[in-house]
């Protein structure tokens, strides 16, 4: 829970907010972490080298110069550096072009949130997840039968779970399903001409066209 | 050649720029593309003398179309884009007419492997999907830049012209044209041509059964709901959303049109609504369409692969839907607890009166009694209930027997009259039944052989064995699974749960024996007892449709050897060939009635009679019956069938507009000709609404396209171009664009212009023809790591917002991020958002409460954890990427194209290939190989070596995948994983 309670030792279990965050909605929106104000150069220390800044468009529209000079304090102290985007107007090209280049150009790292809560989320999430392997995000699959043909026939464009189901059930093996004719696989209900084609010349031609 | 379409062509090619035709669907536009191609061949006005006709992103149909109108007069060249690029210069340098896609020929077109001097027009036939950035505009674009040639645009889809804003004019202007003409159906030149000669046209209604009813019903009630439902919501207009509309495909577009924009403020359930409607609508297509075991077994996985997430399945009103649908098949008959001995036998004797109808099953029947015994007894102690089937027959296969047989009737009666009459005309008397799908097709085919009891108790012997089978499996492994599916089935409905769970298994357990007993006759009557099986079916259809005796004893010794299924295959190649003559690769359209059918056309005696003397000669082939040779072709297939077999009679199975379009002009091209058209409708069904509206939909878009031509206002500069979206870039070839590289500083010669490497396989997408269209050069080549190179630093990822939430799934963005920032220091995903749809990912609600790791805020978060080097744009819209591009540039340096291609190919290749590198593979493939079990990205490649397709790697032994994939315990894992038993079904 959140505890905006006087600095004590336990900072590096929460993130350090500066003092000119103080008045932030978006503080209301941090309940997965703990957070305390403390005295730092950006506006939030999600880490030993992670940062971020915040930033609402409407903002950016009064002061262009404010993002620069922010990065610009932050030196070169942290590995990650987020520039945390509220998209808070209707017309977003113009500014949001501009904070992309100015990120991109000071190597910051943008990430645009369409609310607070969202903005919220983004800065919790990265403090829980600073030491979490990226597992989640690399190959990897349920491992029963059915979702892992799922995954696999999906591939094809036009195959859905229902299709997978009903292959699944009118062929009965995968390796049966890949030998199988066009009129066998014609002959599934809501498979259609097109889908036909598209699984027999995935299975049929050959990986390399050209001999 | 009718005399409007010659009205149609010389309208079109009076003005040098060209012009685009909208054309009501089924009007003939393969024969207009025809002669607009030979007349361009002809007349080699233009300065450059000749040069390339090209025609852009035809479908095969309509290449196959264009080509049996052309004959011989015109060559027209294929060019598959994976033809090396050697042999496409070559062609482009022949000056022939050439078949393309737009993402290979934008390429071409920019690498100047093809000058657009060298091209002599350019046809598009699917205008309507031209916006000012897709492909077709890009390639009108980079042609007419520098050469004033036609561009030639037709398109036979109106109301897909008047979707959203001045849609057709917009269209116009992004492909430099000028001229619109509009061909509807109702014009009075093609009205005139088409209703000269009418065919004979009668309207057969088939009243649907009361199940049948009582579904479509239902469908529409749960339909209803879901309307209002999502009307209750307030974010869409309510006028647009009716039952009517619903019925068709636009229906979607409607919706999506409108919620697109709003999509990440919606809430789940809207979403899912949304989403039933979609599988409502096809659940009443295919009501019409399927027949009722099939019907039953689509319920039955839907309930499995969407059951949880479903609004509508836990409705009142789909339970009804259910119910029914079990209805037509089988009924589970409750008895007294009394009579449950009774009920025991009572079930093996339903059985034996089916056996009975196939004569020689008695014996196996009485076997299997034994079996089935102890099974139903165990089951039967609680509760007494018996399956009895029910197996409802699709009305209108009826109706069309009765057709076929009235058919047959009238030609013996007419050719007994007049012999000599009937055989001057060049009829073939065939009788061609269209569908909409294949597995119609096959099914009637089926239906016709063997009698529609046969057809029906197959279909239902699969489904039980399907069950008894997935019966078993649940039982070993999913016992968790099978009571779950139960309670979505039924769990809504108040019925005592024991009782709604009871029938359910006791079914399954008849099954189980039903089934046992079903798949042992096959392998009998297969194995020793060809003959009888095939005797048996045959007297029973007979039996039933009052089939001649006599010519089913001549069958006999003929059938024994090719009843069997390999009697049909053989069947079908023979009919394959003479398709292939015939120039049409229409293989499953096959059926074995064809040969029939070509020596109708070599016999001299009377048609009724050449069909007796062919049943009896060619019985083994087809049905003995004294029916005419019937061809069935499916709608979907989307092949030209009229005038390859040039039907005598058509049988309209399932109405479409299209189609009956197509008739018209056969009729009209062929006006001495006889022909008889039937429509088979449903009664009061959703088929004859749909079809009616589909005629008034089509008006309407008309009308409103006649309004719009009449506002129009198309802009000609000087030189009588006609002036494009993007005129401050138009005139000037990029060559002289150097006004454009101010941004570049002093840093690099001016003459250097700014370039932006794309990988080939972006051509899909629309960004490089707004990056082109802003003055940047773009260097096509295939790139192994990320999809544009701005800078020998800065290599961008892009993925549109569906893309970036499925390749975080599947961790393939994971890995092009790993590898792009292995090679560049700058990496950077582009996150794409679509103009046109919201600017975001999700809605505020939608963020719950905790951080949980399937959102993509956490998926974000990780990525971002893992790789701090990564930049990430966010971009609006094509434009807005395009303009942050060339902000990116400035201060870089341009990129090497070399170097580009170089980055990331796997050393084991050796050599850097050519750009079509990965043309040359079958992606899909690939992709799904990828993603099997075992498969690692190190031994994919060699896999891919070591055998020829996904089909051959199915059938490869353990030992020779172990020698593949480098390993025993990956061979094993693949091996088991293709060949495991699917647990699909409940």
């Amino acid at each position: 829970q959140a505890s905006p309670s006087a600095p004590t030792p336990q900072s590096k279990n929460s993130i350090l907010v500066s003092h000119r965050q103080r008045g932030n909605p978006l503080l209301k929106h941090i309940r997965n972490a703990r957070w305390t104000f403390a005295d730092v150069v950006p506006d939030y220390v999600l880490g030993q080298s992670s940062c971020a800044l915040y930033l609402s468009i409407r903002y950016h529209l009064l002061h262009p110069d404010y993002l620069y000079y922010r990065i610009r304090e932050l030196q070169k102290n942290f590995r990650l550096r987020v520039i945390l985007c509220h998209v808070d107007v209707e017309d977003v090209i113009k500014p949001l072009h501009e904070i992309t280049r100015t990120a991109l150009l000071h190597d910051c790292t943008l990430l645009c949130g369409w609310s607070l809560e969202e903005c919220g989320r983004y800065l919790e999430t990265i403090k829980v997840y600073e030491n979490k392997p990226a597992d989640s995000i690399r190959e990897h699959m349920d491992n029963d039968y059915l979702s892992r043909l799922t995954h696999g026939l999906t591939s094809i464009r036009h195959v859905n779970k229902t299709d997978v189901v009903t292959l699944g059930s009118s062929f009965g093996s995968l390796s049966q399903i890949m030998n199988g004719s066009m009129d066998e696989l014609a002959r599934c209900p809501g498979i259609g001409e097109r889908k036909v084609r598209r699984l027999y010349d995935t299975f049929h031609e050959p990986f390399k066209r050209v001999p | 050649m009718l005399a409007f379409e010659q009205q149609v062509l010389a309208d079109l090619v009076e003005d040098p720029n060209g012009g685009l035709v909208v054309l009501s669907s089924g009007l003939p536009l393969a024969s207009l593309a025809a002669t607009l191609l030979l007349h361009l061949h002809q007349t080699p006005g233009n300065a450059a003398g000749g040069g390339c006709l090209l025609v852009l992103s035809a479908t095969d149909t309509l290449k196959a179309r264009i080509r049996r109108r052309l004959q011989d007069k015109l060559q027209v060249h294929d060019v598959p884009p994976d033809l090396a690029a050697q042999q496409r210069a070559t062609l482009y340098a022949s000056g022939a007419a050439l078949f393309l896609s737009p993402r290979a020929l934008a390429a071409d077109l920019l690498t100047s492997r093809l000058l657009p001097s060298r091209v002599q027009a350019l046809l598009l036939l699917s205008a309507h999907r031209s916006t000012d950035t897709s492909s077709d505009a890009f390639i009108c674009r980079l042609l007419r830049q520098r050469n004033l040639l036609p561009v030639y645009a037709f398109s036979d889809c109106p109301h897909a012209m008047v979707a959203g804003f001045s849609k057709a004019e917009r269209t116009m202007k992004s492909l430099y044209v000028r001229r619109l003409h509009l061909w509807p159906r109702f014009h009075v030149l093609a009205a005139a041509d088409l209703e000269r000669a009418p065919p004979d046209v009668v309207d057969v209604r088939v009243p649907m059964t009361p199940p049948m009813r009582g579904i479509q019903a239902a469908v529409l009630a749960t339909m209803d709901a879901c309307l209002k439902e999502l009307r209750r919501t307030n974010k869409v207009d309510v006028e647009d959303l009716t039952v009517d509309k619903g019925l068709f495909k636009s229906f979607d577009e409607i919706v999506r049109r409108q919620l697109d924009p709003i999509w990440h403020t919606l809430g789940k359930k809207t979403k899912q609504l949304v989403a039933d409607l979609r599988t409502l609508r096809k659940l009443l297509d295919y009501l019409v369409r399927y027949d009722a075991v099939t019907y039953l077994k689509y319920l039955d996985t839907l309930r499995v692969s969407e059951g949880v997430r479903s609004v509508w399945i836990l409705a009142d009103s789909s339970h009804r839907i259910f119910e029914l649908a079990k209805r037509r098949v089988y009924q589970a008959v409750r008895t007294d607890g009394v009579n449950v001995s009774i009920d025991n036998k009572g079930t093996p004797t339903k059985k034996r009166k089916v056996a009975h109808n196939s004569t020689k099953k008695g014996k196996v029947t009485e076997n299997e009694d034994s079996t089935v015994g102890p099974n139903t007894q165990k089951a039967n102690t609680d509760v007494g209930i018996v399956l009895e089937e029910v197996l409802e027959e699709a009305p209108k296969w009826k109706v069309l027997w009765e057709l076929l047989q009235e058919i047959a009737e009238q030609r013996m009666k007419s050719s007994a009259g007049n012999v000599h009459d009937e055989d001057k005309n060049d009829e073939s008397g065939i009788v061609l039944v269209s569908c909409k799908d294949e597995r119609t097709c096959l099914q009637l085919q089926e239906c016709i052989l063997k009698g529609p009891c046969q057809v029906m108790r197959e279909e239902w012997e699969k489904y039980l064995i399907g069950k008894a089978e997935l019966h078993g499996l649940n039982k070993d492994k999913r016992k968790s699974e099978q009571p779950k599916g139960v309670g979505v089935l039924d769990g809504e409905v108040q019925m005592g749960s024991s009782e709604s769970v009871c029938p359910v298994s006791i079914s399954k357990l008849e099954t189980n024996a039903l089934l046992a007993a079903a798949s042992e006759l096959r392998n009998i009557s297969n194995e020793a007892d060809v003959k009888s099986s095939s005797n048996s079916s045959c007297s029973k259809a007979g039996g039933a449709k009052g089939k001649p005796k006599k010519t089913t004893s001549k069958r006999q010794g003929s059938n024994r050897k090719n009843k069997s299924k390999e009697g049909n295959d053989n069947s079908q190649g023979t009919g394959l060939d003479s398709e292939g003559q015939s120039g049409k690769a229409d293989v499953q359209a096959e059926i074995v009635a064809s040969k029939m059918s070509a020596y109708d056309a070599s016999m001299s005696a009377s048609t009724s009679n050449v069909k007796f003397n062919h049943s009896s000669a060619f019985g083994n082939l087809a049905n003995a019956k004294p029916l005419p040779p019937v061809q069935f072709h499916a709608l979907d297939s989307d092949h030209q069938v009229l005038d390859v077999w040039k039907p005598s009679v058509i049988i309209v199975y399932h109405p479409d507009i299209t189609f009956v379009r197509e008739i018209e002009v056969y009729k009209a091209e062929n006006s001495s000709r006889k022909l008889k058209v039937y429509f088979l409708f449903y009664e009061d069904s959703t088929e004859v609404q749909k079809y009616e509206s589909s005629i008034r939909r089509e008006n309407e878009a008309f009308e409103s396209l006649i309004r719009q031509k009449s506002l129009m206002m198309i802009p000609v500069d000087q030189d009588g171009r006609c002036i494009g979206p993007t005129v401050a870039n138009e005139p000037e070839p990029p060559l002289c664009q150097n006004s454009i590289t101010r941004k570049a500083g002093g840093k690099k010669a001016p003459e250097k212009e700014m370039q932006v490497i794309v990988d080939m396989r972006e051509f899909m997408s629309s960004l490089p023809n707004v990056l082109h269209q802003k003055g940047i050069r773009i260097v096509p080549v295939t790139l192994e790591v990320g999809d544009y190179v701005l800078s020998p630093l800065i290599c961008v990822e892009r993925k549109s917002i569906a893309d970036l939430f499925q390749s975080f799934a599947s961790g393939r963005l994971y890995n092009q991020v790993e590898t792009m920032a292995r090679y560049y220091k700058i990496p950077v995903l582009l996150i794409e958002f679509s103009q046109d749809k919201s600017f975001s990912f999700q809605s505020a609600n939608e963020i719950g409460d905790d951080v949980s790791p399937t959102n993509i805020i956490s998926k974000l978060s990780l990525l971002v954890l893992h790789f701090p080097r990564l930049r990430i744009i966010w971009s609006r819209s094509l434009h807005a990427t395009a303009e942050i591009f060339m902000s990116l540039k400035t201060n870089q340096d341009e990129p090497d194209e070399k170097k580009a291609t170089r980055v990331g190919v796997p050393s084991e290749d050796g050599i850097v290939e050519d750009d079509v590198r990965s043309e040359n593979y079958n992606t899909s493939a690939i992709e799904f190989l990828r993603r099997l079990p075992g498969v690692t990205d190190s031994n994919y490649r060699a896999i891919m070596d070591g055998c020829n397709s996904l089909a051959e790697l199915a059938l490869l032994p353990v030992e020779r995948l172990a020698e593949l994939m480098g390993g025993q315990k990956a061979a094993r894992t693949l091996k088991e994983f293709l060949d495991a038993k699917c647990p699909t079904m409940l």
